[in-house]
């Protein structure tokens, strides 16, 4: 057996990754209002906690996470994803997260190498 | 036991089964324990990747001792494709939320395809297309990854016109 990890502890597991995104949001944003001057801190934050946190899992995946920011005014904003990968290694999860003055959308993508 | 109590029983145990799958009823766990009830998230996921698939026996492949790409990710082609792409479908458009809903699936899918046209080996592929409103709001979009910078990359597009923008990124992720 040349396998040393099991299916569990190499998977891409969902849960596990939205709570990370959830905690990142939490922390970088919180209870704070849109701030047009903190938002590009709030952007780079909400990513590097997210890809830290996702590191120290230790599984043997590439990751992208992608972080939108939006003030809530009526606008409307849409966004869409199509991979090309390998459906059974590989995994996304997003969550969408608003309070009364944002809309904050987080990717994340994990590719298995 | 009773019929009726069989049915009970079932409904219930299916009930517990979708609440541990279903990603909403986790978010709401995770709000009460934060204490912050103005705030909200959802989540959205694709299937549960599954680690077998026992309707294909495993393939035995030999090496092939290939270490790098051997053609690298052609990042100004894909960036043309992204601007057409874009170009072509939303020139004429207004922002309408019906509409943008279902353009965003279809550009982020028509991207895909003609990506995949390209034919770069041993490349994975992920488009994201973000179209939204113009109303004077702000908007800030980033990404950051882990990857191989070497051989890993994207290519990003911006259009714009009057009543909306739209932004197209795809990344390209080198498999072994």
């Amino acid at each position: 057996m040349d396998d040393f990890q099991s299916a569990e502890e190499s998977a891409f597991v969902v849960d596990e990754v939205s709570n990370i995104i959830k905690e990142s949001i939490e922390g970088a944003i919180g209870g704070n209002a849109y701030q047009h001057t903190k938002v590009n801190q709030w952007t780079s934050n909400v990513v590097e906690q997210c890809l830290n946190q996702l590191t120290k899992l230790g599984k043997p995946f590439k990751y992208i996470v992608t972080c939108v920011i939006m003030q809530k005014n009526g606008a409307g904003l849409h966004t869409a994803s199509s991979c090309f990968w390998d459906n059974a290694t590989d995994g996304s999860c997003t969550v969408r997260w608003e309070n009364k003055t944002m809309y904050c959308i987080i990717s994340v993508f994990g590719l298995a190498i | 036991m009773s019929s009726s109590d069989i049915a009970k029983d079932k409904a219930a145990r299916l009930l517990k089964k979708r609440g541990s799958v279903s990603g909403s009823s986790t978010s709401n766990d995770y709000n009460i324990r934060s204490h912050r009830k103005q705030s909200m998230s959802t989540i959205s996921f694709i299937d549960e990747p599954s680690h077998e698939d026992p309707s294909r026996p495993p393939v035995r492949m030999e090496n092939t001792f290939q270490m790098a790409p051997g053609k690298r990710f052609p990042h100004g082609q894909i960036t043309g494709i992204i601007k057409d792409v874009l170009e072509g479908y939303l020139a004429e458009e207004k922002y309408e939320p019906e509409l943008c809903k279902q353009m965003t699936k279809t550009l982020s899918e028509v991207v895909k395809a003609r990506v995949k046209e390209l034919m770069i080996a041993r490349y994975k592929i992920i488009c994201i297309v973000h179209i939204g409103q113009l109303n004077a709001q702000a908007v800030r979009i980033g990404s950051r990854c882990l990857w191989e910078s070497n051989n890993d990359t994207f290519a990003s597009f911006e259009y714009r016109n009057q009543s909306l923008f739209a932004l197209g990124t795809v990344y390209g992720i080198y498999t072994e």
